[in-house]
Order: C-alpha cells, then sequence, then structure tokens
C-alpha cells in the first residue's frame, strides 16, 4: 500500500476534519510515533478525556493514510528506543497543509467567539 | 521494559488477533501486526490485574467489533478506492451516484454505528439465536441427513425378533433366505469380541463374523483390497482372511499401505488382511474393526432355539418392508405350529424388520430432534425479541420517519429502508452466529455422549451454510416486517405536531404486548420440556440399582485363547483377585462374567426342583452369572436369605448357585427357595442347590427390567453352567479415588500374565454415567436453552414496560398530581407486565401440554402433566416477570409531577 498523496488536491477539499482525525494529525505535527504513541499524546494533551482504542485509531490511520494526509516513515528513532516491529507514522506534506488550513478556521471559528463574547479573549 | 519482554505474547493476545479476523484483509494486512503491538502495550501499562482486564476487554471489544464493521462496509461500498487512493487522485467521497441499497445500507449502518448499546444487544440476541440453530443443525445434519456410507440404503433392512428371541437361530436364517421372495439378498452376522495382536500387547477388538452376501447388501467397496470371495464361506474352507477398518488399520498397522497379505492374530489363529473398509463404515456397530467369513454348515447347523445371530437384508425390486414383514409373519406363523417344542404358544415369534436408517439412528432421533425444537424456539425468541426492540426504537424514530414522509419519501422507500436495516441486523448476527457456531459444534463434539453414532463426521458443509442462509433470512424478514409495517402507518402532520413525545397509539402498543406474551408462551414451552426432562433424570439417577457403584475400579481381562484349562483359569482369577485385594488402598476385591449396567441380558433355559421338563418351549429362563466368592461384598449387593459363596464353594465341592430376588419371585412364589435346585436345560448338566437370595441387580442400562439372574461360583460355573468364561470383569473396590489405582492394577496384571488382554477400564460410576449419557447431555442442553429463552423473555418484558414507563411520563405525571399514590402508580406499572405475563403463561402452558407431547418417548415416570413441573414454571416465570416490571416500576413512582408537566 505505498503510495504517494495526490499532487493536485487542494487541501480545502478534505475539511472539515472529524475532531479525531484532528487530533491524529495534530499530535503528528511533533514528529513521528507509532500508534500507541498518538493515543499517549492525546490522553496526555486532553488529560485522559479522550483515550483512543486500537480499532478507532486505527481506523482513522486508515482513513488518513488513504486520503494522503499521513504516511509511513522510512527513518527510525534512535537505536535503544526503536522497535523494528513497530511501524511508525508522520505528517505528509499534503497532510500538513490540510492541518494548516483547517486549523486556520478553527482560528477564525474561535476568533468569532471571542468576538462575541462566548470565550474570554485570550491576553495577546 | 526489557526489549525480550516487548516480543514475548501479552495474555490474551491470542484471542484479541482471533479478533482482528473481523476486519477487511487490506486492513488487516496493514494494521494487524500494529494493533496487536498496541495490545500488548495497553496490557503491560495498565491492566496487570484480572479485574484491571477485564475492564479493558470491555473497552476493546465494542470498539473493536464496532470499527471492524465500519471497516467491512467501507471496503464493500468501495473495494477499488478502500486504502489505495493511488488509483484515485481526486480523493472524491464518493457520495455521488449511490444506488438506493446503497444508500439505505450506509444509512443503516450509520444508525448502527450510532446506537452500539442498543446495536449490540441486537446482534448478541440474533448470534446467540442463528449460532444455536446451525450448531444443532450440523450435528443433525452429520447424524440424521447425511447419507448413510451404504449404496442404495433405502433398500436395505435390519432384521430380528421380537422378545424373547431377539435374535435369530440359523435354522431360521437359512429358511428365510430361501422362502422371502421379497428380499433379494438376506445375511447373518454375529458379533464376538476377539483378542487380536499384530506385535506383542494383545488389545480386545469387536469382530463381526459375516455370512456371505454381506457386503454385497451393503453395497459398501473396501478403500484397497477385496471383500470375501465364495469359496472363502465353504466349510471347508482352510483360508483365514479378515477385513479390517479404517481405525484399525491406521492404529495396528500404522496406515500401512502395503497391509494386504499381512497377516495378525485373532482369538489365537493367524488371519491375513485382505481389505480394508473406507472410514466411516462401521456395520454392523460403531466399534467394529474387524470382519471374518462364516464359514456355515448347512448340513449341521445348531438347533433351531439357540437365537444368537442378527440378519441384514436387501429388498427385491418393486418389494416394500410391509411385504417384507407379511412374508415373515407367514413364515413364522407356520414354524410355530411345526416346531411346538420350540416356540411357547405364549412365545410367539414375531420378525422385527426396520429400515435400515432407522435402526441405525432410532435411538438417536427423539434426543436431536428435541434440541433442534429448542433451537428453533430459541431462535423465535430472539427474532421476536429483536422485533420489539425494533418496534420500540421505531417509536423513538416516528419523528425522523415523519420528517422523511414530510419531505417526500415515500411509504414504500422507507418499508423498504427498514428492512434493509433488519436484513442487516439479520446478516451481522449470523457471521457471529456462524463464529458461536463453529465453537459450539466443537464443543459438543467433544462434549458429546460415545454411543451418538456419526458423531465424528460432524462439520459444517453445503447443507449447514444453506440451513443458516435460509434461517436468517427468516429471521430478518420475521422481525423486520412488524416494524416496517409500522413506519407505513401513522399521520406525519401530527407526529410533526406534538414533537414525537406522545405515546404510541393503540394498535403499536398491542402488537408489543403480543410479542412478548408470544415470548412468554415459547420460553414456557421450553421451560417446561426442559423440567419434564430433568425431573425423568432425577427419577432415573433416583433408581435403586442394587448395588454401591462409588470407588468402583472395573476392567474387563481376557486370557489368552490356548494354555488354559478350567483348573488353571480358575487358580488365575483366584489369586489375581486375592493379590487384588490386598493392594494398598483397596478394600474388597472380586470378579464377574457380566458386569450391571453394561452387561448381557441373555437368558437360558433351565430346570427347577428337580422337574424334567419334555420342551425347551416350556423351560423357564435364567441369566447366568459366574463370580468368585467375595463378589457380593465388593459390590455392596444385599444378601435377603441364605448365604453367598466361599472359598469352599470350588470345584468338585457340591454345585451351588444364588438367585436374585425377581428369580425367587418368579419361580418360587411365596415359598423358600434355599434349598430347592435348578438346572441348565441339558441331560448332562447336574442339579445346582440355591443357597442364597440377593437383591436385584440392574442389568441392561437404569430402565430396563431385571431378569431372572441365577449367580455361580466361577470355579464351579464349568459344571454348573456349561463352560468358565474366559473373559470375566475384574471388579476392586478402593477407599479412594478408583481411577487412580488404575496403573496399579493394570500392573498386577501385567505381571501376572502379560498375554491377559486388558478392555474398557472403567470406574463402575463410569459405567453408569454412561448408559444415561445421551439424556444427561440432551437434558442439560435443553436446560441451557430454556435458561436461555427465559433470560430473552426477561429481557422483552423489561424492554416493552420500561419503554412504557418512559412514554407515559406525562400521563403518571397527571395523575400523581391530581393526587395518585405510588403505590396505585407501582400497580398501574406492574399490572402491565403482569396482564401481559399471565397471557403468554397460560398460552404457553396450554401449548406445552400439545408441543411437549412430542417428548413422551424421553420421558420416565412422568407425563406432560406432571403438576410439580407446571407449577415450578409458573414461579419461576412469574419471579422473572415482577423482576423486569420492578425496576421500571419504581422509576415510575419517583417521576416528578412538575417536571414531567413542564416537559411536555
Amino acid at each position: 500500500m505505498s503510495h504517494h498523496p495526490a499532487q493536485h488536491s487542494a487541501p480545502d477539499s478534505l475539511r472539515p476534519l472529524k475532531p479525531v482525525e484532528l487530533l491524529v494529525l495534530t499530535m503528528l505535527s511533533a514528529g513521528e510515533r507509532h500508534g500507541y504513541g498518538i493515543r499517549q499524546d492525546i490522553i496526555d494533551h486532553t488529560r485522559g478525556a479522550i483515550a483512543l482504542e486500537a480499532g478507532n485509531l486505527y481506523r482513522t490511520i486508515r482513513r488518513l493514510e488513504t486520503d494522503g494526509l499521513l504516511d509511513e516513515s522510512s527513518r527510525r528513532p534512535s537505536a535503544q528506543t526503536d522497535d523494528e516491529r513497530r511501524r511508525y507514522y508522520r505528517l505528509s506534506p499534503f497532510g500538513r497543509r490540510v492541518l494548516a488550513a483547517e486549523l486556520e478556521r478553527l482560528r477564525a471559528l474561535v476568533r468569532l467567539g471571542e468576538e462575541r463574547r462566548v470565550i474570554a479573549p485570550l491576553p495577546a | 521494559m526489557t526489549h525480550a519482554d516487548r516480543h514475548t505474547a501479552a495474555r490474551g493476545e491470542r484471542l484479541y488477533r482471533a479478533l482482528l479476523r473481523l476486519y477487511p484483509p487490506p486492513f488487516r494486512h496493514r494494521y494487524a501486526e500494529d494493533m496487536a503491538e498496541f495490545y500488548r502495550d495497553r496490557v503491560r501499562g495498565e491492566a496487570r490485574s484480572a479485574p484491571a482486564a477485564a475492564r479493558l476487554w470491555m473497552r476493546l471489544v465494542p470498539d473493536l467489533v464496532m470499527s471492524a464493521l465500519a471497516e467491512r462496509a467501507a471496503y464493500l461500498a468501495d473495494r477499488t478506492r478502500y486504502g489505495s487512493p493511488a488509483l484515485d487522485p481526486h480523493l472524491h467521497r464518493p457520495e455521488e451516484s449511490m444506488s438506493i441499497l446503497q444508500q439505505d445500507v450506509r444509512y443503516a449502518l450509520r444508525s448502527m454505528v450510532h446506537r452500539p448499546a442498543f446495536t449490540a444487544v441486537v446482534l448478541a440476541t440474533l448470534a446467540l439465536g442463528i449460532g444455536a440453530n446451525a450448531a444443532i443443525f450440523s450435528v443433525v445434519n452429520a447424524v440424521l441427513l447425511r447419507p448413510l456410507p451404504f449404496a442404495h440404503v433405502e433398500r436395505i433392512v435390519a432384521f430380528t425378533h421380537q422378545a424373547p428371541y431377539v435374535q435369530v437361530s440359523e435354522h431360521e436364517f437359512v429358511d428365510y433366505q430361501r422362502d422371502m421372495t421379497s428380499l433379494s439378498k438376506l445375511a447373518a452376522y454375529s458379533t464376538p469380541t476377539a483378542t487380536i495382536s499384530v506385535g506383542d500387547q494383545p488389545v480386545r477388538a469387536s469382530g463381526a463374523r459375516v455370512s456371505h452376501d454381506f457386503f454385497d447388501i451393503l453395497g459398501t467397496k473396501p478403500s484397497f483390497g477385496r471383500t470375501f470371495a465364495r469359496d472363502e464361506f465353504a466349510p471347508a474352507s482352510k483360508a483365514r482372511v479378515t477385513v479390517i477398518s479404517q481405525a484399525l488399520w491406521r492404529q495396528q498397522f500404522g496406515a500401512d499401505p502395503g497391509v494386504i497379505g499381512k497377516t495378525m492374530q485373532v482369538s489365537g489363529t493367524k488371519f491375513t488382511v485382505i481389505g480394508v473398509m473406507p472410514p466411516g463404515f462401521n456395520f454392523p456397530d460403531a466399534t467394529t474393526e474387524l470382519w471374518t467369513p462364516w464359514r456355515m454348515n448347512v448340513d449341521s447347523l445348531q438347533t433351531r432355539n439357540n437365537h444368537y445371530m442378527r440378519l441384514v437384508g436387501q429388498l427385491a425390486s418393486g418389494a416394500t418392508v410391509e411385504q417384507a414383514r407379511a412374508q415373515a409373519r407367514t413364515l413364522d406363523q407356520r414354524w410355530m405350529r411345526d416346531f411346538p417344542e420350540t416356540y411357547f404358544p405364549s412365545q410367539p415369534l414375531t420378525a422385527a424388520i426396520t429400515p435400515l436408517r432407522d435402526a441405525l439412528l432410532g435411538p438417536t432421533r427423539p434426543y436431536l430432534l428435541a434440541l433442534l425444537g429448542a433451537v428453533t424456539f430459541i431462535l423465535l425468541i430472539a427474532s421476536v425479541n429483536v422485533a420489539n426492540l425494533l418496534l420500540v426504537r421505531g417509536e423513538s424514530r416516528r419523528k425522523e420517519f415523519a420528517i422523511r414522509a414530510a419531505l417526500g419519501a415515500s411509504g414504500g422507500r422507507m418499508v423498504r429502508q427498514m428492512l434493509t436495516e433488519s436484513m442487516l441486523y439479520a446478516l451481522f448476527g449470523a457471521v457471529l452466529g456462524v463464529g458461536l457456531a463453529i465453537v459450539g459444534v466443537r464443543a459438543l463434539v467433544s462434549l458429546a455422549p460415545g454411543d451418538v453414532p456419526r458423531m465424528d463426521e460432524v462439520g459444517v458443509d453445503y447443507r449447514v451454510v444453506l440451513f443458516t442462509a435460509a434461517i436468517t433470512l427468516a429471521t430478518g424478514l420475521l422481525f423486520g416486517l412488524a416494524p416496517a409495517a409500522r413506519g407505513l402507518r401513522g399521520d406525519s402532520n401530527e407526529t410533526l405536531r406534538d414533537g414525537g413525545k406522545t405515546s404510541a397509539v393503540g394498535a403499536s402498543r398491542l402488537a408489543r404486548r403480543a410479542l412478548v406474551a408470544a415470548e412468554v408462551a415459547l420460553a414456557v414451552i421450553m421451560l417446561t420440556g426442559a423440567g419434564l426432562l430433568v425431573r425423568s433424570l432425577v427419577k432415573l439417577q433416583a433408581v435403586d440399582m442394587g448395588f454401591d457403584a462409588s470407588r468402583l475400579l472395573t476392567m474387563q481381562l481376557t486370557l489368552p485363547p490356548r494354555g488354559y484349562t478350567d483348573t488353571t483359569a480358575d487358580e488365575f482369577f483366584r489369586q489375581l483377585v486375592s493379590r487384588a485385594a490386598h493392594l494398598p488402598g483397596v478394600t474388597a476385591a472380586a470378579a464377574d462374567a457380566a458386569l450391571p449396567i453394561s452387561g448381557s441380558d441373555n437368558g437360558w433355559s433351565i430346570m427347577i426342583d428337580g422337574r424334567v421338563v419334555k420342551t425347551i418351549a416350556e423351560a423357564p429362563v435364567g441369566r447366568p452369572n459366574p463370580v468368585t466368592p467375595d463378589y457380593f461384598r465388593t459390590m455392596s449387593i444385599r444378601i435377603l436369605r441364605g448365604r453367598v459363596f466361599t472359598e469352599s464353594d470350588r470345584m468338585g465341592a457340591p454345585p451351588v448357585a444364588v438367585i436374585n430376588e425377581t428369580m425367587a419371585k418368579t419361580l418360587w412364589p411365596g415359598v423358600d427357595p434355599i434349598g430347592r435346585t435348578l438346572k441348565m436345560f441339558n441331560d448332562t448338566a447336574p442339579w445346582v442347590t440355591i443357597v442364597g437370595v440377593v437383591a436385584d441387580v440392574r442389568v441392561r442400562g437404569i430402565q430396563a427390567d431385571v431378569p431372572s439372574t441365577m449367580y455361580f461360583p466361577y470355579a464351579q460355573s464349568g459344571v454348573a453352567a456349561y463352560s468358565m468364561p474366559r473373559t470375566m470383569s475384574l471388579i476392586v473396590r478402593t477407599s479412594g479415588d478408583p481411577a487412580g489405582i488404575t496403573p496399579t492394577v493394570r500392573a498386577l496384571v501385567r505381571a501376572a500374565n502379560p498375554l491377559v488382554a486388558i478392555a474398557q477400564v472403567a470406574t463402575m460410576e463410569q459405567v453408569v454415567g454412561r448408559s444415561i449419557a445421551s439424556r444427561t447431555f440432551t437434558t442439560i442442553l435443553l436446560v441451557g436453552f430454556a435458561a436461555l429463552a427465559l433470560a430473552l423473555a426477561g429481557i422483552g418484558i423489561y424492554g416493552v414496560i420500561a419503554f412504557s414507563v418512559s412514554q407515559r411520563t406525562y400521563e403518571i405525571g397527571v395523575r400523581m398530581a391530581l393526587g395518585a399514590s405510588t403505590g396505585s402508580v407501582m400497580r398501574l406499572i406492574l399490572g402491565e407486565g403482569v396482564r401481559m405475563t399471565a397471557t403468554g403463561l397460560v398460552l404457553g402452558l396450554a401449548g406445552a401440554m400439545v408441543v411437549d407431547r412430542l417428548l413422551r418417548t424421553l420421558l420416565v415416570g412422568v407425563t406432560t402433566t406432571d403438576l410439580p413441573t407446571l407449577a415450578a414454571v409458573t414461579c419461576v416465570l412469574t419471579a422473572v416477570a415482577v423482576c423486569a416490571c420492578a425496576l421500571p416500576a419504581r422509576r415510575a413512582t419517583t417521576v416528578s409531577p412538575t417536571e414531567a408537566l413542564r416537559a411536555s
């Protein structure tokens, strides 16, 4: 299933991302992770509110991979932490663009919420 | 965590990997290893204790099943695009140009995924129903439906006599063979056991001595080699040839392809193997392992009253079983006139001719059909339950349907959509059910008693697949139609106006209650059936067997065919028994020729009280059992009068006998039999003095009547009972677990003579258990199924009442605002449940009397209208119904009037 993401796709074509897709992509923006690592990052980030199980997680990974947003890393982490049986995932360049576009959209939404005083604006 | 630690499989990983098979193959290929790795991390990270592991699995399974279903759906919807974007650079999500079916399926899948709890309950219910059916049907298919390994089995008949003759004598066989034109062929066989040896180790094997035409009638060709030639049946033939079974070929010859022409010892004579039968061919008995030709000499047949063979025949073309029976009857009646000294008028000779299929499968059939009936009921109940769940959900989806109708969806379109949903549920239920069935069949095969024929052939074949597909389709329609019909009706305007909140109109409530009542009725029928079988089993087990079966070890010993005279045989068993009795942990030891429960009940003609009767037909019958002196103490058989045997009742001493109570009552009614005499129906046999009377001991199973029995001292049996048996069962009573002493006793026998064949090693409790194994097995399964039915019915009642309460919140609120007490609200809700249950109960009890009549052949000591059983069923069901209603009823009483009214 090695493949290249489509070159011509506009990042906008895939929005809006599902919340769990957004979470997974955002976690991968820090670097490559294996499945369990992604889960742990999400738990840390959401303070345990969201703990993905394998089925849901790998189904999300399958979709993101199909859509070309992430791919398998060819590089391996340092030798002592490496486990050659694991597959590491990373954000594809196209995935980074889609994530950026999605976060932009969210930022606009957050701005709107702030203007309307749904939430207090962060001090600048 | 060390490197090595990480690579060893975690607990439960195999099961987890098995579950991963639910995913479509491409998904599996890419992610299964990763997911397994993920699972290990989870187990090591947080599930080191058992409760933690349980919590982990509670999370894992729904997640895995739901995502696997979704992946399967995605894979089905678009195989080419699934996971391979390279083939489709535009990455459009395939919304356009979907067929209506695809839309329906997608929609249904989405609604399934969005209600995981509901979906899980529905799928579990269906999987149980379909799985139980597929499993039991696999067994029924293999045992009853699949063709027997005989050519033209419909033309083959089994041929014996009814009691008291049971079997057929040589003269009768020859006459039947000559005179019955309705049979084109007729063969005779008897089934002696033989000691065989290929190498050094002698073993006991069931053989069959067969007359010419035996293999022709059955029409089975050997796997290789040949069956017997005509000249091998000639009385003067010197050929000693045998055909062996597939099992014997594998065990004794290591499946040697060059076995033809090799020899083996059969009861001390060298036989040449000429053929090997195919697997599955095991006529006349499941255990038959070798066949030898019967060289019957027509000029010197044994006497007409020596009934010891069974027959198998082939109907002439065009002839029926009835014609064969009529011809045999004519012959039997003529012989009764011609040979009055052989056949007694009060005991007419009656041929028993049955199609071979019935003869072989008859005893098993009622048990299997009872089980098939039970699982059909389970499936019905499961369907009713699911229909009810869908109806209830249909109610809460009324608004959704109203909107769709208002937007222009046609009624047909919506029915179609609901049916699609039902079918998908049925399909997924079937997939899970087949998984259950595979596990279930394995469990059934390993747990089933050994006397079920053809159990080794149980497996899944196209009939099972067809059957499962058919019941899946039927189930889908069955539980889907009611909710779909509901979807057609209903005024969308009204529903939209009141926001879909008010309770359903009468018709649907009635439908739901009717379904629950039906469910209860089905459960009652099953519970009653199971209850009756349990009562039968209890009654059987309470039967006084006449001896104490606990802590007894038995094994059948056969002396080598040459080298033992009566004196040395007596010496051998006397020493062996005495040595066994002195083993540590052994309290007593003895030997007998015919064990209780599993033994033969063949009787011999005798004379009594010195009176000589003219013809054998007038002679009474007794079943002989030569035993060693300590037999009665070892078996704990009660002594009613006189004495039992001592060491001084030896060879040459005055011959003595002990008789059982039945014989005493039959032959000496009202008289003390001690001191009376009896002898074999034979001029040279001596008169034997009766010295004692003992309690009756069950001989053929637990149910059969006890025959008149006479015990002889083994040492005197050569004189008193024609001959001294060379095959005896050693019986050892232990102080501890009898099975534990087996190796010691075996070693003792080997040390006494390594050429003695040991067979049928079992504790007496196993022997007793085996005699009712089919019944016990069926009863346990039926009780399990009945419990399942009861649970499903309980869930059904709960579902309907709970839903009713939630729909009537407003009404209850009004009632309470107007001053209704919690008690009266409670009564209102409980009353609804009780009415439903009572209707079902009455219908079910009536149904049970009709349906459970089919179980009649399996019942012992109870009738289908057994009051205690019916009462117990009523109580259990009422209790379950009350429990199922109590929870929603309590919730109803906590309704706050103001809340309820404001919410509306």
